[in-house]
């Protein structure tokens, strides 16, 4: 098993008349992961759409990270969730913009964009089901 | 109009071969502008001692947007998870000491993010939201 820290930082000097700085920080034992950088064909729920997750590729849980590389903002990413619907999203990150969710590690994740060959990070870890293989078994 | 950046750590000496270590920032903006977020519910903290699940975020009270949310399971016991569930359908289970950031497009009252604590005890969320 790995150790994976992963932390947040959100801060305004602004936003109120107290300065924020919230933090949060857990470290997590995970035996898998990886960080992809990809481009997205699909501008359409279920049409050339990626997937980001693969139902049960990790057993128990299973956390996603996004991060949409486009510089303009309107130029979306949509996350969603797509064993159960083709239209709801998870979440839809602007350009520049990031995100970092647990996923129901039975269900698979998908994600369209704005425009065609939008380009993102991204990486899911967890722990390893060797049950279910990316690329097929080879038999 | 208020500047607030959310910072992203990913860290991991021993994941791969290869030292993991990223660290990524974003300005927290309305949708589509460089306009910052200037509403906030500030971080709060929600105390429940039921497993029903209930609303955190109403989607029709938000509007159409470009909102983001922190949520953390303040829990420490390790068994103990909230469901997080969006536009009617599960995101993920927030394990203890979890936490979640993610931008959330409000746009009808299907869109609440709702929450089921895992336990009928005492059990608490730290959440905040910047909204349009």
């Amino acid at each position: 098993m790995a150790n994976l820290r992963v932390s947040l930082n959100i801060a305004s000097t602004d936003v109120l008349s107290s300065a924020l700085s919230l933090s949060a920080e857990k470290v997590m034992s995970v035996d898998s992961g990886s960080l992809i950088k990809a481009k997205v064909k699909g501008t359409a729920a279920d049409t050339n759409d990626m997937i980001v997750y693969l139902a049960n590729d990790k057993s128990e849980r299973a956390y996603l990270y996004i991060k949409n590389l486009e510089t303009e903002l309107e130029n979306y990413v949509y996350l969603r969730n797509e064993t159960e619907s083709d239209t709801a999203l998870a979440s839809k990150l602007g350009g520049g913009e990031f995100t970092f969710i647990p996923l129901a590690p039975d269900k698979t994740y998908a994600v369209y964009a704005t425009k065609v060959d939008t380009v993102i990070e991204y990486g899911v870890f967890g722990n390893d089901n060797s049950s279910v293989i990316y690329g097929g078994s080879g038999s | 109009m208020a500047t607030t950046t959310a910072t992203l750590t990913l860290s991991s000496a021993d994941l791969t071969g290869d030292a993991l270590s990223l660290s990524t920032t974003t300005t927290l903006t309305k949708a589509g502008t460089v306009t910052g977020l200037n509403q906030t519910t500030g971080v709060a903290r929600k105390t429940t001692s039921s497993s029903s699940q209930y609303v955190l975020f109403d989607g029709d009270a938000y509007g159409n947007g470009s909102h983001k949310v922190y949520i953390k399971n303040t829990s420490a016991v390790a068994t103990e998870y909230a469901t997080i569930e969006i536009n009617s359908e599960q995101m993920g289970k927030l394990y203890a000491g979890d936490w979640t950031f993610f931008p959330w497009e409000a746009n009808a009252d299907t869109n609440d993010i709702k929450i089921q604590p895992s336990v009928s005890t005492s059990f608490t969320l730290e959440y905040a939201l910047f909204y349009e």
